[in-house]
């Protein structure tokens, strides 16, 4: 299966119920994530096998998943969660980490969006009178 | 069964020493011997590691950390990765294969051995006794120390007096101070973890940690310690060469048995062959006894160095199990290093009304930022759908985790062996584990849990999370080659040298008689120290 190949419709409207509206941000779906989940899950061949077979197999089970109401999506995909939980997993794990790499979302959580490097945080420095009360312990060790 | 008896495609002269594996022990063993003059080379299956190209610094870091930089070569399937069969094994081994080994993604915490975790069959008459002791072994941890660089400060209760750290601990912080006066008022000890993590400039070109948080992922700022940082460039200084992309096939031996080099795959794919006067085996737990099962002759038709038929044979990995709170304060839990700034070692030692024997370490948590805590690190995925954001928001940056490590036990039919169909990309058998988890092991797992659960209440966590076994959580290979006086009971003497082959020595986490319950990597580098220097007073043989 190519990228070409993964119906992001399916995709659009299963990532709106998986992460739905909060605060005036809208579903994950409607901000228009689902062309980056289909690039980020195209960077190790494993993943991509994983995700284009779960995609493969979720619309397989639910062809008309677009046209189904809130609820009855809701069911589908909790169908789908009990009946392939790895193959759902990967969907929820894509969907995650593309959801949280979004400025908006990071604005309205309060999160920096940086990645870890280069900047990293700040150190705070050592403070020894944390060891105030454990110093006063007697040694514990079992001598041999 | 490959007769490896002589070689025709020899790539280069004999050198004395030839290290299999460029990790935590290989590196170590290879700068000692340099240091005495011995001629060495080094192969390794991966590559050097730029760390301006860790994946921490990407916009993608959080879907680098579940594929191309996961801890678990099954998922990572790098070329120079070789698969394992885990189908029979609730633990998945991890693991790096390139130059610094599995220091490149560990969390870098080292604690040492107790002395009583050496004499474990005369205090509590189960396993067998380790050849050596801790105050034996006490010199080669110092010096490891210092060429590693440990932050941490002397005094624990819980252990020996030891020498000055290099540095200062990592800081406890706001968010460990929740754990540190909990473990108080229940009158528990705790104690800041050694770490081999920079608190300030030391080392070659090594920066002090910038709290980013995610030092399994290699450390961007080379303040995690690494052996490509630290035993390496002396290493190379002392012309020691080290191969990459050299992949090792099996370990040659000639007519009388003796070890003679080892072929192995060139990073182009050629068959070569490298002699040596001595082998030191630096793979792993399970890379090592793979290769010594893949190296079976006429002469060794049980694999290498396998008389007592104990390669493979008693795996320990520690058993982890995690335990994580989350509280209704925002302490911004993703600043500084996920895993290792504190520990208790409260429960370290038998009490047999506890219904076991042997003990466990509690290594203190953070978290990581969104994606980690919905994706469900170290709890439940966060929910999808209605309730996803106020659960998330709950989560993020508010959960604080206690890891166990508890002591496993060696047992016989806990094992590495060769797949019958497995391989890797060049067609070398691969390994296939089988392991089960002991009553014991599960009985200090489930004390541990009810003791977190404590603490995490004390805390005044408003949710507490169990996972009873984590899955992905082999660091710590041990025990399948292991040391001994008896060859019919042991695979290498008290010395890392085989009983069979005198010019064969193992170096890694194989030769562990038990595993105690703290992370193993400062006791295997002191070993392979302690290796080195018994060859340069003793083995003059294998010098030209």
């Amino acid at each position: 299966m190519t990228d070409t190949d993964v119906n992001e419709d399916v995709l659009s409207a299963m990532l709106d119920r998986l992460i739905p509206a909060v605060d005036g941000l809208p579903p994950a779906g409607q901000m228009g994530l689902a062309p980056d989940v289909i690039r980020l899950a195209g960077h190790q061949k494993r993943f991509w096998g994983l995700f284009s077979g779960a995609m493969e197999s979720f619309v397989l089970q639910n062809p008309s998943f677009v046209a189904l109401d809130d609820d009855e999506q809701d069911e589908a995909i909790r169908s789908f969660e009990a009946d392939s939980p790895v193959h759902f997993g990967v969907l929820l794990d894509i969907g995650y980490i593309v959801y949280y790499k979004e400025p908006a979302v990071h604005e309205r959580i309060g999160w920096d969006g940086r990645p870890p490097q280069p900047d990293g945080n700040v150190m705070t420095p050592w403070d020894e009178s944390v060891l105030e009360n454990i110093r006063k312990r007697a040694p514990f060790w079992r001598a041999v | 069964m490959a007769n490896n008896t002589g070689n025709e495609k020899a790539s280069r002269g004999v050198v004395d020493i030839l290290v299999v594996g460029a990790g935590a022990s290989g590196a170590a063993v290879a700068a000692w011997l340099s240091e005495a003059g011995f001629s060495i080379v080094c192969l390794e299956q991966g590559y050097w590691q730029d760390p301006s190209k860790y994946a921490s610094a990407s916009p993608d870091y959080e879907f680098e950390m579940i594929t191309n930089w996961s801890i678990d070569p099954n998922v990572r399937q790098r070329d120079e990765d070789y698969p394992i069969n885990v189908s029979e094994s609730p633990v998945t081994p991890v693991m790096f294969n390139g130059v610094g080994g599995s220091t490149i993604l560990w969390s870098a915490h080292t604690p040492r051995f107790h002395p009583s975790d050496f004499r474990v069959k005369t205090l509590d008459g189960v396993a067998d006794d380790w050849p050596l002791t801790y105050y034996e072994l006490e010199e080669y941890y110092d010096l490891n120390d210092e060429v590693m660089g440990c932050s941490g400060i002397a005094g624990d209760p819980a252990n020996p007096p030891r020498s000055p750290r290099q540095m200062p601990p990592l800081p406890i912080g706001s968010d460990g101070m929740k754990l540190v006066n909990a473990f108080e008022k229940l009158g528990w000890h705790w104690w800041p973890s050694d770490s081999y993590i920079n608190t300030q400039r030391y080392g070659e070109g090594r920066d002090a940690c910038n709290f980013c948080g995610h030092n399994h992922m290699g450390c961007y700022q080379r303040a995690k310690s690494s052996t490509d940082l630290t035993y390496w460039p002396r290493a190379l200084r002392n012309s020691v060469e080290l191969k990459t992309g050299a992949r090792v096939r099996r370990i040659t031996t000639d007519s009388s048995g003796r070890a003679t080099g080892a072929d192995y795959v060139d990073s182009k794919g050629g068959e070569q062959h490298q002699a040596a006067r001595a082998v030191i085996m630096a793979a792993n737990g399970i890379g090592t006894p793979r290769l010594l099962l893949n190296s079976a002759t006429g002469s060794h038709p049980d694999g290498l160095a396998n008389s007592s038929g104990l390669v493979g044979k008693n795996l320990m990995f520690h058993p982890f199990a995690m335990v994580t709170g989350v509280f209704a304060e925002k302490m911004n839990t993703w600043r500084g290093p996920l895993s290792n700034f504190a520990m208790s070692q409260e429960f370290y030692e038998t009490d047999k009304s506890r219904g076991f024997v042997r003990g466990y370490t509690y290594q203190f948590q953070r978290s990581l930022g969104p994606a980690w805590v919905a994706r469900g690190g170290f709890t439940d995925p966060v929910p999808w759908g209605k309730g996803h954001h106020a659960e998330l928001e709950k989560r993020l940056g508010s959960m604080m985790g206690i890891a166990v490590i508890g002591e496993d036990l060696p047992e016989h039919h806990n094992t590495v062996d060769l797949d019958p169909e497995l391989t890797d990309s060049d067609g070398i058998p691969a390994p296939r584990i089988r392991y089960r988890v002991s009553k014991n092991s599960r009985d200090q797992l489930d004390h541990a849990i009810e003791n977190a659960r404590k603490v995490f209440e004390t805390a005044g966590a408003i949710d507490i999370f169990v996972d009873p076994m984590m899955r992905q959580s082999g660091w710590h290979l041990m025990g399948t080659a292991r040391m001994g006086d008896d060859p019919a009971r042991s695979v290498v003497d008290r010395w890392g040298q085989s009983h069979d082959v005198d010019n064969l020595f193992i170096v890694d986490g194989s030769v562990f008689v038990t595993s105690a319950a703290v992370n193993p990597t400062p006791t295997i580098q002191a070993l392979a120290l302690r290796t080195a220097d018994y060859i340069v007073a003793n083995r003059s043989d294998l010098k030209a």
